[in-house]
């Protein structure tokens, strides 16, 4: 019986749209009773009290999100005091905190020719420039007696050497043996989580010394030296990430390169150590190779579109900040 | 009855610089009073220890090993075993699927789930150096018990229940690559498969007392 009304009243019930659509509207409503309550609400608060409330602690609350006014009124909750200020600026009297009159490298490594007029007056400031050199040169004899400018180079490269080889290792302990406070985090900077493979296959020029300064730091007695050493060497750099892939060099092929690097030693100090302190970048220095991968260009607060391009300077050049290709 | 966070808070006292500061309190040593405050949000530090692994590098010729992220949201205010069945959906699908499939989600704790995949994902391209963000799928995805805060609840007769608020972590492992076919190990066999099965189970059969 039931069947034939329903065949009967089937097609005539999709053909009105109303009529099924009251019919499905039925079948959505599922209503749960609860048959634990009692029926009359005048027990609804004493059921409530049954239960003793918890102010459960929120852990997913950021101490950063909070103002200051919350901050106030949590610590006066709990009765702690705020804490003092800690306003503490450190600073270390073993190094400088840059280098002074910077050695600037001239364009083309100096093979400018003399008869023009920018050669012309490199020449000049290169001879004004040498003789403060020496004059430093001299300075630090007489706190070194010893110092020698063709043995120092061979200390220097012991010292770039070890600073290097540090780095790779990630040996951060005895890294401020070798580097000073001031360039320890360029040198740090961005070596977690890698695997450096650097070697110094050969030098293509002997290191020379091309630059000395010595500078005083508050008293008259307290010197601090400087020398610019020009290394043209053959290295081989090979930069993996975590998983052990390549992401940036080559195990296999040597590049020239061409640095100078800044050393500092603290002349006043008996027990000062020639470190690195830094390096020279020229203005003419060709733009780096783009890396292997791809990466999203971060974009300004102001922006919001992101554009996918190609990596120009990437971070894994900036990592290692003793390479500059000649 | 109350229950801080005491960690953050103290987080947040080290931040905040009052510039009022009496020079009476100054004097009050503290430290001691702030180590008594416990902090009861022990979070699970053994699965992100994962992240900090460095292999070893691989020669030219070797197939890339994928990158993996490893990420954590812990003491999420929800039951872990409601939590249980998000964590089993996602797992094997592509980042962008799990996504999407947990916009859909109506359950309370997949708002936290798909949270937790977004910054694995963003950790992923940021830190360990994936290229392709959507080039990432959902290696593993489980879940553990958090802090539970107890509670008490009057019964008839002087007696008393407990009442317990769970809380639960969720882990993610995104790891590079496409997924495979099959997540699990043991998965319904194809039909060809089921086939030769059974064609083997056939002809493997003895007849007992025949030649």
């Amino acid at each position: 019986m039931a069947l034939r009304i329903a065949n009967l009243l089937g097609p005539r019930l999709l053909n009105e749209p109303l009529v099924a659509l009251t019919v499905s509207r039925s079948h959505d409503q599922f209503v749960r009773h609860r048959h634990t309550k009692h029926w009359n609400p005048k027990w609804k608060t004493l059921r409530r009290q049954k239960v003793m409330r918890v102010k459960l602690p929120n852990f997913q609350e950021k101490p950063e999100d909070l103002s200051e006014e919350e901050i106030r009124s949590r610590l006066k909750e709990q009765g702690i005091l705020p804490p003092r200020p800690w306003n503490e600026k450190p600073f270390f009297l073993s190094c400088t905190g840059g280098i002074f009159e910077a050695y600037v490298p001239p364009e083309g490594d100096g093979k400018i020719s003399p008869i023009q007029v920018q050669g012309a007056k490199q020449k000049l400031q290169y001879l004004e420039k040498k003789s403060r050199t020496m004059m430093a040169i001299r300075k630090i004899k007489s706190f070194e007696e010893e110092f020698d400018t063709a043995t120092f180079c061979k200390e220097a490269e012991d010292i770039y050497v070890k600073m290097h080889d540090l780095m790779a290792k990630r040996d951060l302990e005895n890294m401020t043996d070798y580097v000073t406070e001031r360039a320890y985090p360029e040198v740090i900077h961005n070596i977690e989580n890698k695997t450096i493979h650097w070697k110094l296959i050969k030098n293509i020029e002997l290191p020379r010394v091309v630059h000395a300064r010595c500078t005083d730091v508050i008293t008259k007695e307290n010197i601090f030296g400087q020398t610019t050493v020009r290394f043209h060497t053959q290295q081989m750099l090979a930069v993996y990430d975590r998983f052990g892939r390549l992401m940036h060099g080559s195990e296999i092929i040597a590049k020239d390169v061409l640095e100078y690097v800044v050393f500092e030693k603290h002349l006043a100090n008996l027990y000062g150590k020639w470190r690195v302190h830094g390096k020279i970048i020229p203005d003419w220095l060709p733009p780096k190779e783009p890396s292997l991968i791809t990466y999203l260009k971060p974009t300004e607060e102001t922006s919001t579109t992101e554009t996918a391009v190609t990596k120009t300077s990437p971070d894994t050049e900036q990592e290692i900040p003793k390479e500059s290709n000649t | 009855m109350t229950l801080f966070r005491t960690r953050p808070l103290l987080k947040l006292v080290s931040q905040y610089q009052s510039a009022v500061v009496l020079p009476a309190a100054t004097k009050i040593h503290t430290s001691a009073f702030l180590q008594a405050w416990k902090p009861e949000d022990h979070e699970p530090q053994k699965f992100l220890e994962y992240n900090k692994k460095i292999y070893p590098p691989q020669s030219p010729d070797e197939a890339p090993r994928p990158a993996f992220v490893c990420h954590q949201r812990s003491n999420i205010k929800y039951s872990p075993w409601k939590m249980w069945y998000i964590a089993c959906l996602v797992r094997g699908m592509t980042v962008d699927e799990a996504i999407k499939q947990l916009k859909f989600v109506l359950m309370k704790g997949a708002k936290d789930v798909r949270e937790t995949i977004e910054e694995a994902r963003d950790l992923a391209v940021k830190e360990h150096n994936v290229e392709f963000a959507s080039n990432l799928w959902v290696a593993e995805s489980f879940v553990g018990k958090g802090h539970v805060v107890k509670g008490i609840r009057r019964h008839g007769r002087a007696r008393f229940g407990r009442v317990e608020y769970f809380h639960c972590h969720y882990f993610v492992r995104l790891e590079e690559g496409k997924p495979p076919k099959h997540y699990y190990q043991h998965h319904p066999k194809e039909p060809h498969q089921q086939l030769e099965d059974w064609l083997q189970q056939m002809r493997k059969r003895k007849i007992t007392n025949s030649i």
